[in-house]
């Protein structure tokens, strides 16, 4: 009788659900069944061309879009490159830089500005970096951040020791400030037995992992998107063909006759 | 050209989130084509978005225009022109290209893209050919896209449309054609050997 009260009091006790940061990117939602959990730290990895820096790009604008700070720091382009490259999309508009909702930093300013100017950065360096990182989060009050891309940041870290522990207390410290962020990461290669970041180490620290790479279908090239990990949420772990369009990125899920990475 | 009237008549009994299969001969497969979208523009006031795997889209678009029927409001998915060098330079802004009818992914995509855009509420999808695309694809792939398109454009409340010439047609193909359609409009040609 007790066991059947137990049960009884289970099955209506409501599921706990993280609440979610809607990333708006067509697909992206329905894949983490409702949105990415809110200041969870995702590593965004692909290969070159494989759509990461429109991707995270639109995750900004649909931040801004509902009235969110959102912060993106460029590594790898400047950030006037990168923003005359982004105004081709219709979804990507000015104001939204113009009226301070998608800040953009370079990060060789920053580091100059930090006086980072070794070629390769110390604990007391990485250290600075996360305090000025947020610093800037809790100043301007961002909620959603993108860093393009760490792997060239962990270039300058010596160790995979400091690497971890530069995306440990960089993870930490965004989540604690309710900062939902993508870390993009470039790798070589998307395939079965690929590593999912450059370093090897990314991938076990950080809350996500979405893979975006290329299907070789007989010489023609076919972006994909693939969640392999997301904490607090259950998703789906299928690839997606993607598409990226003048309005931003489409998804469908790839044919399972047609899926063979290179 | 005289367009088929009872293709106009049958149409009137079709509902939106239908899934029409259109037989047709090798000789008469545009003559169906013009016959199914005249009607659908002119008579129902729909957009839609044609694919192009048999011809170019730029060759279709002056035949139909030449024949009477208006496609500007029609958006053109071109899946042959990029193949072919300077195959896309032409003066028409209502095609889209896919660099290949391998690209079955990329077709649906655009397409949806392109059905986001229409400023018509009710809309149509017309797919000429999946011979064309057998062409290309493996058998299992094209019956497995198939089964993904219909659904897709049924979930959406589009109307679409898959020309097929049957006797050129892989079985498995054609038989899922048969299961997956709700409707058939039938002017295949009967090969007596």
């Amino acid at each position: 009788m007790a066991m059947v009260a137990k049960l009884i009091a289970m099955l209506g006790t409501p599921q706990y659900t993280r609440d979610r940061c809607i990333t708006g990117i067509h697909g992206l939602d329905e894949i983490t069944r409702g949105g990415i959990p809110y200041g969870a730290t995702v590593l965004v990895g692909g290969t070159c061309g494989s759509g990461k820096t429109t991707l995270t790009m639109e995750f900004l604008v649909h931040g801004a879009q509902m009235g969110e700070a959102c912060a993106y720091f460029a590594a790898t382009e400047p950030s006037v490159k990168l923003l005359e490259n982004i105004r081709q999309y219709t979804f990507f508009d000015m104001e939204m830089v113009d009226k301070g909702l998608i800040n953009v930093f370079d990060m060789d300013v920053l580091y100059s500005w930090l006086g980072l100017t070794k070629a390769t950065f110390d604990r007391d360096d990485i250290n600075s970096l996360v305090k000025a990182i947020t610093d800037i989060v809790n100043t301007i009050g961002v909620t959603r951040l993108v860093i393009d891309s760490v792997t060239t940041l962990c270039y300058k870290i010596p160790n995979d020791q400091l690497i971890r522990d530069f995306l440990f207390t960089l993870g930490k410290t965004l989540a604690t400030q309710g900062c939902t962020s993508f870390l993009v990461a470039e790798i070589t290669s998307a395939g079965a037995k690929a590593h999912w970041s450059s370093f090897g180490v990314e991938e076990a620290i950080l809350d996500g992992i979405m893979v975006m790479g290329d299907i070789d279908r007989m010489g023609h090239l076919l972006r994909f998107l693939q969640v392999v990990k997301m904490r607090g949420t259950d998703h789906s772990r299928a690839k997606y063909a993607l598409e990226l369009t003048p309005m931003g990125v489409m998804m469908t899920p790839m044919l399972k006759w047609g899926v063979d990475a290179t | 050209m005289e367009l088929d009237q009872r293709i106009a008549e049958q149409l009137t009994e079709i509902t939106l989130n239908s899934s029409m299969q259109i037989r047709c001969g090798s000789s008469n497969s545009f003559l169906v084509s013009a016959s199914v979208i005249e009607p659908l523009i002119n008579e129902f006031q729909m957009g839609g978005v044609y694919i192009c795997a048999s011809r170019p889209a730029p060759e279709l678009i002056a035949t139909f225009t030449e024949i009477g029927v208006p496609v500007g409001g029609v958006q053109f998915i071109d899946c042959v022109s990029s193949a072919l060098l300077g195959g896309t330079e032409n003066q028409y802004t209502n095609i889209s290209y896919v660099d290949s009818p391998i690209m079955l992914e990329s077709i649906l995509l655009k397409t949806l893209y392109r059905l986001r855009q229409m400023p018509t509420e009710q809309n149509f999808v017309i797919l000429d050919s999946v011979n064309a695309l057998a062409i290309y694809n493996e058998e299992r792939m094209l019956a497995e896209y198939l089964h993904t398109f219909i659904n897709t454009f049924r979930a959406r409340n589009i109307l679409s449309g898959i020309v097929t010439v049957p006797d050129q047609t892989p079985p498995s193909v054609l038989a899922n054609l048969d299961l997956y359609c709700t409707d058939l409009i039938d002017r295949g040609q009967v090969v007596i050997s």
